[in-house]
């Protein structure tokens, strides 16, 4: 069959082009950067000496470092009880607080940031609620904001890891115990905290990871208190003409943390997972009434805090404002109304470039699957290790390092749509991969040969047998891809180009000027447009955004 | 169809899974390649379906080379070891989507289905998706979509295993009906010894990627070439044997094993030592002392209804699977008691290696 093999082998070279072009040699370039003088342009290390010499860069780091450990800290120890509460206990509401307790990993963090500005910013809801009862609030402003909605945004990663770990323990494991005489708490303390504690750790450095990556939430929030993601992109788009050099090893700095927990999580945590599989699961218990109040107010309460604040920015969008004032009480569709008819280009953006970017990836998904399920050996690997290359790279340093390579030289796609949707596709196809390879993995290979046997040549057998089966993987997958792009700031903001600003750019932007009314109408339709996709996913695919993310 | 396979040869890495392997395999036939795991018996038959090209060799279907033809083109109906059935089409559709590759027009499709659906016994269950159906009922499923196009081959690859004892002695029995009915050569993968002898014309041994021994089900049976043919197709003591005489005119030898004298009937063997095959089933106990008989001990005796099974030591040390079909009450040898093992000299088979 040597036909079809370089069909096949077509697809690869294409694969690794498009990685190599839209990752690898983009990365290269920031990493060359860096070790060039921002002066001269000669080899030097003077932007790393900088780094690691002056404290303002230095703190930079710490800063970096200190909300992403107080955050996973935070989350863990919410995120544990909430899953055990849930898993093991009789609860009112159970189903509804679990499914709203998911809902914050697709809810854009920085919608979140503006939300908790909207309520306790200088000028906020609250705020200005109890400063008239002569109450000073802490400020939202700094770390403290920070660790908030990070911990907010990030806990059900821990819960989700958790429950899953708790309900693949089978009962006859604690039963073996309690049979070979260890008491309740005994039981509890040997075989069950040891048997979720890869799933805890597992929570804990998706949270690190997404908190050190984040770039939205402390740039709103954040003030004074920089970090390393927002100070490489502040190097990038310097008034005064940017600092390339800089920008690069910032960039690389956190290149390297983002990629030393991608490999932990792959090398040490997957390696230690104590997953039984057809599994009886413990009994739910049903707790007396006062620890069952205790529990459900803990539960009820993370989720509520979790996503009141999104429910204020809804509010918000249909109040009276007047720049940063606003007129709570006072309905008004004003913001929507001047969203849609004055500048209703972000949306159109938005929407156009989330599309093209999922349309893109199912197919390149689909294809780039297909290779390292069914086509397994040294090239698939590293195509494997390539195409997810993107989940270990901040979407700041992403941006950059497109930005910086397709400015100048043969290629020029800076200011243009293309650059955006080749981040948004490269960023997000991993997902897409994830999905699709997860089920062609479920799908034996027979089913293709069987096809094959019966006269239909090799693609099309593909098309006619295995596209089919996964469809509704491959609809899974893409909504997902959609959703998050829609949701994309942090790559987005070093791309975008004026004309292609997009409702993430529109919401930021609008924020950092005052423009609350504005701001929050941009981000009802951004929080509407990722929770209908979701509703029908789980409704009529019967999925968990869960078992995709 | 005829399928001749010469030199036909297929290595992954290292491993060379089928070795030089020469068949030929009779129009109408059903030929069955034998083996335990990993002897290569599915590569060589996914070398002639086509989805493995050999390394070596040639695979010919009657006279034509079919090396260079794709998978797709070889007019093969192949029955996948877990069925493979399409998980989105119905069982009608599943049986129908070779007929549809081939333009098979409107009203003969449904005359070949309908005919297909009632050769099978699936009738009634057309519209169902295989999720829906029973293992045995997917596997008719699987039958019916290989057969339905007519292949001049069929090909199936341990296809009963997935179901369970019983439903397999029957469906092996309809695949036979199927087959003798149809005419068609079919080539057919297990590692049942039994159900190999229960099914097939023709056996084929692979062992290790190499041709052991191919032959009728009764001339494998009765007269293995190798240790391992004797092992593998239905129990068999193995014991070494040194040869002291042979007598030309009635083509016996005289051996001593173990200390023992025995007389086996059987042409010369090579060299002074040579090892004999000799079935459970086919040692006697014996009463008295005398010619060919082995003195030893009972050290397990399973009893099984129809036949006792006995592990006997005999006085040489060697360990010796005894089973006595029919047994009496009264003649059931319990663990310790001492026997007398009687070899039939007829039946007593020297091993090539």
């Amino acid at each position: 069959m040597p036909r079809i093999v370089n069909a096949w082998n077509g697809v690869f070279v294409l694969a690794f082009a498009i990685i190599v072009l839209a990752v690898v040699y983009p990365m290269f370039i920031i990493f060359r950067a860096s070790f060039l003088s921002p002066e001269t342009g000669a080899w030097s290390l003077e932007s790393y000496r900088a780094i690691f010499h002056y404290p303002f860069y230095r703190r930079c780091l710490k800063n970096s470092l200190f909300v992403s450990v107080v955050s996973t800290v935070l989350s863990v120890v919410i995120g544990v009880p909430f899953a055990f509460f849930l898993s093991r206990y009789e609860m009112p509401g159970k189903n509804v607080i679990k499914t709203l307790a998911t809902l914050p990993l697709i809810l854009p963090t920085f919608i979140g940031a503006e939300a908790w500005l909207l309520l306790a910013g200088r000028n906020g809801l609250f705020f200005n609620l109890f400063q008239k009862a002569g109450i000073e609030l802490p400020s939202i402003y700094g770390w403290k904001g920070i660790v908030l909605v990070f911990t907010l945004q990030f806990f059900p990663y821990v819960f989700l890891m958790v429950s899953a770990a708790i309900n693949s323990i089978d009962r006859s494991l604690e039963e073996a115990a309690t049979n070979l005489g260890a008491g309740r708490l005994k039981v509890f303390l040997t075989v069950t905290i040891p048997m979720v504690t890869p799933a805890v750790l597992a929570g804990a450095l998706i949270v690190f990871y997404l908190s050190i990556e984040n770039f939205g939430v402390p740039i709103l929030i954040g003030e004074d208190f920089r970090v390393l993601s927002v100070q490489a992109y502040n190097e990038f788009i310097s008034e005064m003409g940017g600092n390339p050099s800089m920008a690069g090893a910032l960039s690389t700095v956190l290149l390297v943390v983002t990629m030393g927990l991608t490999i932990l999580q792959k090398y040490w945590v997957e390696r230690k997972s104590y997953a039984m599989s057809a599994v009886q699961r413990p009994e739910v218990v049903r707790a007396k009434p006062v620890a069952t109040l205790l529990m459900w107010l803990f539960c009820a309460g993370i989720v509520f805090a979790a996503l009141f604040p999104f429910a204020v920015v809804m509010v918000s969008s249909v109040t009276k404002t007047s720049g940063p004032v606003m007129y709570y009480g006072e309905f008004s569709l004003e913001n929507f109304v001047k969203a849609f008819t004055i500048t209703p280009r972000p949306i159109v953006n938005s929407f156009f470039l989330a599309t093209v970017s999922t349309l893109v990836g199912i197919v390149f998904g689909l294809l780039v699957s297909y290779l390292l399920v069914r086509r397994r050996g040294k090239m698939s690997y590293l195509l494997d290790a390539l195409v997810m290359l993107p989940l270990a790279i901040a979407g700041t340093v992403q941006g950059i390092a497109l930005a910086a390579t397709y400015n100048t030289g043969f290629i020029v796609l800076t200011g243009t749509w293309m650059i955006l949707a080749l981040a948004y596709f490269i960023r997000k196809v991993p997902f897409s991969i994830k999905t699709t390879s997860s089920l062609l993995e479920q799908i034996d290979r027979s089913v293709e040969e069987a096809s094959i046997n019966l006269g239909v040549p090799p693609f099309r057998s593909f098309l006619k047998v295995v596209v089919p089966t996964m469809l509704p993987g491959i609809v899974a997958g893409a909504i997902i891809m959609w959703v998050t792009t829609l949701a994309e700031l942090s790559s987005t903001i070093v791309l975008y180009y004026g004309p292609w600003a997009t409702m993430t750019v529109e919401i930021f932007q609008r924020m950092g000027s005052g423009e609350f009314g504005p701001a929050s109408a941009y981000a009802t339709i951004l929080i509407v447009s990722v929770l209908i996709p979701l509703f029908f996913l789980q409704r009529y695919l019967g999925r968990d955004l869960t078992t995709t993310l | 169809m005829r399928v001749v396979l010469k030199g036909i040869s297929k290595a992954f890495g290292k491993l060379r899974a089928v070795d030089e392997v020469s068949l030929e395999i009779g129009d109408g036939d059903f030929f069955t390649l034998l083996g335990p795991s990993g002897c290569g018996k599915t590569t060589l038959l996914r070398v002639i379906a086509g989805f493995y090209p050999p390394d070596g060799g040639e695979v010919f279907f009657g006279e034509r080379l079919v090396n260079d033809v794709p998978p797709h083109r070889r007019d093969t109906g192949m029955v996948f070891q877990n069925y493979a059935l399409f998980p989105h089409l119905t069982v009608r559709e599943n049986i129908a989507y070779g007929l549809r590759v081939r333009k098979v027009g409107r009203a003969e499709m449904d005359a070949r289905i309908g005919e297909m659906i009632r050769s099978v016994r699936l009738e009634g269950l057309e519209k169902r998706f295989p999720s829906q159906l029973s293992g045995g009922q997917q596997q008719r499923v699987a039958l019916a979509r290989a057969l339905v196009i007519s292949p001049q081959i069929l090909l199936m690859d341990e296809p009963l295993s997935n179901l369970d004892a019983k439903l397999r002695v029957a469906m092996r029995e309809e695949i036979r009906r199927i087959q003798k009915q149809l005419g068609i050569t079919t080539i057919y993968v297990t590692h049942d010894q039994e159900e190999a002898m229960a099914v097939s014309d023709h056996i084929a041994i692979l062992n290790l990627g190499r041709l052991e021994q191919l032959g009728r089900p009764d001339e494998i049976y009765f007269h293995p070439c190798s240790r391992f043919a004797a092992e593998f197709m239905g129990g068999s003591n193995i014991l070494e044997i040194q040869v002291l005489s042979y007598d030309e005119t009635a083509s016996r030898l005289r051996a001593e094993t173990g200390g023992t004298a025995l007389t086996v009937r059987a042409p010369r063997p090579a060299g002074e030592r040579a090892y004999l095959s000799v079935r459970p089933e086919w040692v006697r106990l014996a009463e008295e002392p005398g010619e060919d008989v082995i003195d030893g001990t009972v050290e397990s005796t399973t009893f099984l209804g129809a036949l006792v099974r006995y592990r006997v030591r005999a006085l040489g040390g060697q360990g010796i699977a005894v089973e006595v079909h029919n047994p009496r009450a009264e003649d059931i040898r319990r663990e310790g008691a001492a026997v007398r093992l009687r070899f039939d000299p007829e039946r007593l088979a020297i091993l090539g290696d």
